[in-house]
């Protein structure tokens, strides 16, 4: 698998196809990895490819989006590229995709791997790249199934116990923006968070602004959020992030038939207005 | 004859001390190790066999958002300045966490000093726990520090089978002490552990010569600008200031920032000094490593390895000083 990737990308660098293969390398940990740009097709023999592989690279291509980039991509990483594609991000013919077939990767952190796996895996059935150039493993094909079991439980609770749940993460936010940097889907040029005029959102960081970051970072991620889980997997306070993402990403689904990321030319519910549209979640 | 505290001994203490103080001590929760204020009946919620915080102490003393003071529109406007009512322990510090808290000093309480961190600094007593399990990414020894330095702590307690050695280096924590009930028992000291070593040394003097290195621009190719490292650590202390104004009612509040944030150096008008990805995430570096030294003496780093630990993509202060170190042109 890894002599795969490391040939492609000796030969992409080699042929002047691309001139940068962004992938991972080992981290200085000597147990996990982490983003590497290899420019040199003399460098190819840093990449590696394994379970603790968990950056999602996509977010790397919007600075490159002029330049001739090779990406190595898991499946939920290519959803992010399609993302992209389908928002006028990146164009086509500046990219190559190195898709790599993932049957789930493992909860790191430095210094530690855990047993089990991230919470972004445990509900993906997505196991084979959505767009590639190359293909590293076999392509698996299985009818994506949709599991909201965790969705379910907190939809299940008291208003009340909703809003206790909530407060008892959202209050220890320290508005890093982590969530945002490491998004593929946050590239505006001035973020709600930052802009002051209008002033959306205060720079007190304490419950009241830390709700509003939170709920409209995750509304602005809403039929857009390809479940890579970077965000829940970067937090420095471990807030569970993907579950708000995921109720958000279980009723445009269930409203529009809508899952963003999966196709390149769909046009997105947000983006377009059609009269059989449903409206509220109430129908 | 060492004099030690045994562990309920030194709960009980705490117990009766939170009736006069605000305890401040780890807790974990949701899978999250944080210095929270424990009351009385909370004191056995303390963790006593944490590693490391995921957040520093230091946001006791410059807390992530505080209101400076407050403008009330009376018949003439009157500023009520913000102030601590009780003093403060802040217990379980790791003797690095201590020393952040010292470099951070070293800014704030310079002439003119910042008094809304004075005052809460003034009040609090600061009792630190050795480090006897470090972990991996930990570098204290490197950079003058140790897994049991007591220099910028009041009480240093070290844990043993026959409870915990204590030690008071300041007046403040001597003071504390006398109340506390001790035992004098015949102790071995616990081994101090060893930890992996850098090369930090002279790393001042290097850093003005690679400023223009294209290096910077390559470790900053994955640098994701989120700002969790300069948030985790002991000893950043930038912050922007605004005001929230209301009906007759003007706060002046300040929360952190940092220089990796997007629109840290961004001017009216769009203009920015540091304009590349590279100079932007350079800047950390050479504020830790070249500005900060000269003027008040000591690099600005504790080895706490926080940075390391949290940064999503592996930026690692150690690679860095020990990468300048190798580029030594
Ligand atoms: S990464 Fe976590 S702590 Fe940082 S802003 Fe997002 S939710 Fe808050
Ligand atoms: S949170 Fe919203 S405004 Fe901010 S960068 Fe993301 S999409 Fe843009
Ligand atoms: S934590 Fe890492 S990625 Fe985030 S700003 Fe710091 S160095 Fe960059
Ligand atoms: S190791 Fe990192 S987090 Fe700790 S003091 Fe040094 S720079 Fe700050």
């Amino acid at each position: 698998m890894i002599e795969e990737i490391r040939n492609k990308a000796k030969e992409l660098l080699e042929t002047k196809t691309v001139d940068c293969v962004i992938g991972y390398e080992p981290a200085t940990d000597n147990l996990t990895s982490r983003p590497v740009f290899i420019y040199e097709p003399s460098q190819v023999n840093r990449l590696i490819f394994d379970e603790t592989c968990v950056h999602n690279l996509s977010k790397y291509l919007i600075n490159r989006r002029y330049k001739p980039t090779g990406i190595v991509a898991k499946p939920c990483d290519t959803r992010g590229i399609n993302l992209l594609l389908n928002e006028k991000q990146l164009r086509r013919e500046n990219l190559f995709i190195i898709g790599v077939v993932c049957s789930g990767i493992r909860k790191v952190r430095f210094n530690q791997i855990e047993n089990s796996m991230p919470t972004k895996c445990q509900y993906c059935s997505q196991h084979t790249p959505v767009i590639y150039d190359f293909l590293v493993g076999e392509p698996v094909t299985e009818a994506p199934t949709h599991n909201y079991s965790d969705i379910t439980e907190i939809e299940n609770m008291s208003p009340a116990q909703r809003k206790a749940f909530w407060s008892e993460h959202f209050d220890r936010c320290i508005r890093c923006y982590g969530c945002r940097q490491v998004c593929a889907g946050c590239y505006c040029y001035e973020c709600f968070g930052d802009e002051l005029d209008p002033l959306w959102v205060g720079i007190r960081i304490a419950p009241g602004e830390n709700w509003v970051w939170n709920t409209v970072r995750a509304f602005h991620l809403s039929a857009r959020c390809i479940a890579c889980g970077e965000c829940e997997h970067i937090c420095p306070v471990n807030i569970p992030l993907m579950l708000v993402n995921r109720k958000l990403e279980k009723d445009t689904l269930h409203l529009f038939d809508f899952e963003p990321g999966i196709d390149t030319e769909i046009v997105p519910p947000f983006a377009t207005y059609k009269k059989e549209d449903k409206l509220g979640t109430g129908e | 004859m060492t004099k030690v505290i045994t562990k309920e001994d030194l709960l009980s203490w705490l117990r009766q001390l939170a009736e006069k103080y605000a305890i401040i001590a780890p807790v974990t929760s949701n899978g999250v190790t944080l210095y929270k204020s424990v009351g009385s009946s909370e004191i056995d919620k303390i963790n006593l066999n944490f590693s490391k915080t995921e957040l520093s102490p230091k946001n006791w003393f410059f807390p992530p958002s505080e209101t400076l003071f407050t403008i009330v529109k009376d018949e003439l406007p009157r500023i009520i300045p913000a102030s601590v009512d009780r003093e403060a322990i802040l217990f379980g510090l790791r003797p690095c966490d201590a020393k952040g808290i010292a470099l951070i000093d070293k800014a704030f309480l310079a002439e003119p000093a910042d008094v809304f961190y004075q005052e809460k600094r003034d009040k609090t007593t600061l009792i630190g726990l050795a480090c006897l399990s470090p972990c991996l990414e930990c570098f204290c020894t490197s950079v003058g520090g140790g897994p049991a330095d007591l220099t910028h702590l009041d009480i240093l307690l070290t844990e043993t089978a026959e409870g915990y050695i204590t030690q008071a280096t300041t007046e403040k924590g001597k003071q504390l002490l006398t109340g506390a009930p001790r035992q004098e028992k015949e102790i071995i000291p616990p081994v101090l552990p060893s930890l992996n070593l850098i090369l930090a040394e002279g790393i001042t003097e290097l850093m003005p010569r690679v400023f223009n290195d294209a290096y910077w621009d390559r470790v900053a190719d994955r640098c994701i600008h989120c700002n969790i490292c300069a948030y985790v650590c002991p000893c950043c202390y930038c912050f922007d200031i605004r005001d929230y104004v209301s009906k007759g009612k003007i706060e002046r509040v300040r929360s952190w920032e940092s220089c990796q944030s997007p629109g840290f150096t961004r001017l009216a008008g769009g203009y920015d000094p540091r304009p590349t990805k590279g100079a932007h995430f350079r800047q950390r570096w050479y504020h830790k490593l070249l500005y900060f030294p000269p003027i008040f003496g000591d690099i600005k780093c504790t080895g706490c390895g926080r940075c390391v630990r949290s940064c999503p993509v592996n930026i690692d202060i150690r690679e860095i000083i020990t990468d300048v170190q190798r580029m030594k042109v």
